[in-house]
């Protein structure tokens, strides 16, 4: 179960470094004010979440249920400043999908505008599924713990 | 957060990578740096010295710094990383000491994998155990390499010029 929630975590943690490379390659930091993720957010979602990764795999050496407790809290920040940027993504989402009908041209334009719209939307989803998935497991390695 | 240019030059985070001119990814590389190479003397140590459990069991403490001290150092490795513009030359060498360190931090934590059930044993570090810290730290040397690379050729994370010389300027007081 603790190697399953290593496993995932790791998963989560490159899908969170692929959003987090878009997001800054299309310009989140040039232009503040262009994305509706704030950055202290974005940063300390993906702080907090490095560090329970660390604390992790601390605990899958040193097996002291402490440990993995403190993973746990540390996720449930994690997972709530997740929860609040996925809430403002998805209306953009939405906009993007129901102005633009697939292969209209010229209609990419408007979404220029926010960094996070490039986001694909199979990573987004997937990054959250192993992200609850993670939770669950940590959270009943702690318990039988 | 003001505007910042994706330069190399400047922090995604500077809270979190550093700020401008003083980044914090150069500092904790100087963890798993330091205690993968003095694992290694211990290793060697455990063979020539008496009391070669001791060494041997230190050594492993050691990795296991060293592996904490570099997931620290990649995180903020990471956003050093995103901050060169792709496509670049900077950035195609930046992947390349990015695979590199995971690869010898993932053998690293292998290796204490490996050596864990001989923790307490009062036996050498075995030969195997012994030779893939030997290569690791021959491929950290190289990713080492790299990094300086990045550093001081292409100056990821590195004051503008314009910026440095403010330091090199005499002030009146000096120049009597």
């Amino acid at each position: 179960m603790h190697i399953a929630a290593l496993v995932t975590w790791l998963i989560t943690a490159l899908g969170g470094f692929y959003l987090l490379g878009t997001w800054i390659a299309r310009g989140a930091l040039r232009a503040p004010g262009s994305s509706r993720l704030p950055a202290p957010v974005l940063f300390g979602h993906f702080l907090l979440a490095a560090a329970g990764l660390v604390v992790w795999i601390i605990y899958l050496a040193a097996d002291k249920k402490a440990l993995a407790w403190t993973a746990f809290a540390l996720l449930v920040p994690v997972a709530l400043l997740g929860l609040a940027m996925f809430a403002r993504w998805l209306p953009g989402v939405r906009t993007r999908h129901a102005v633009t009908p697939a292969g209209a041209p010229g209609a990419a334009a408007p979404a220029e505008a926010a960094p996070e719209r490039h986001f694909p939307i199979p990573v987004v989803l997937g990054h959250g599924v192993f992200a609850v998935a993670t939770v669950i497991l940590v959270l009943i390695s702690a318990i039988q713990k | 957060m003001s505007t910042q240019p994706q330069d190399g030059k400047h922090p995604v985070s500077s809270l979190l990578a550093g700020p401008y001119g003083h980044p914090l990814h150069p500092l904790l590389v100087t963890v798993p740096i330091g205690a993968w190479v003095a694992s290694l003397v211990f290793d060697i140590g455990s063979h020539v010295a008496g009391r070669g459990g001791m060494l041997a069991d230190g050594s492993l403490w050691l990795i296991a710094v060293g592996v904490l001290g570099a997931l620290a150092a990649a995180s903020v490795g990471f956003l050093d990383l995103f901050a060169i513009p792709t496509g670049t030359r900077a950035f195609r060498t930046g992947l390349v000491h990015m695979s590199l360190n995971l690869a010898v931090t993932a053998a690293y934590a292998g290796g204490f994998a490996w050596r864990r059930g001989g923790y307490g044993h009062s036996a050498s570090v075995g030969a195997g155990q012994l030779a893939l810290s030997a290569v690791s730290l021959a491929v950290l040397a190289v990713s080492g390499f790299l990094g300086g690379k990045l550093a001081y050729r292409y100056g990821v994370r590195v004051a503008a010029e314009t910026v440095q010389r403010e330091g090199l300027e005499r002030t009146p007081a000096a120049r009597g």
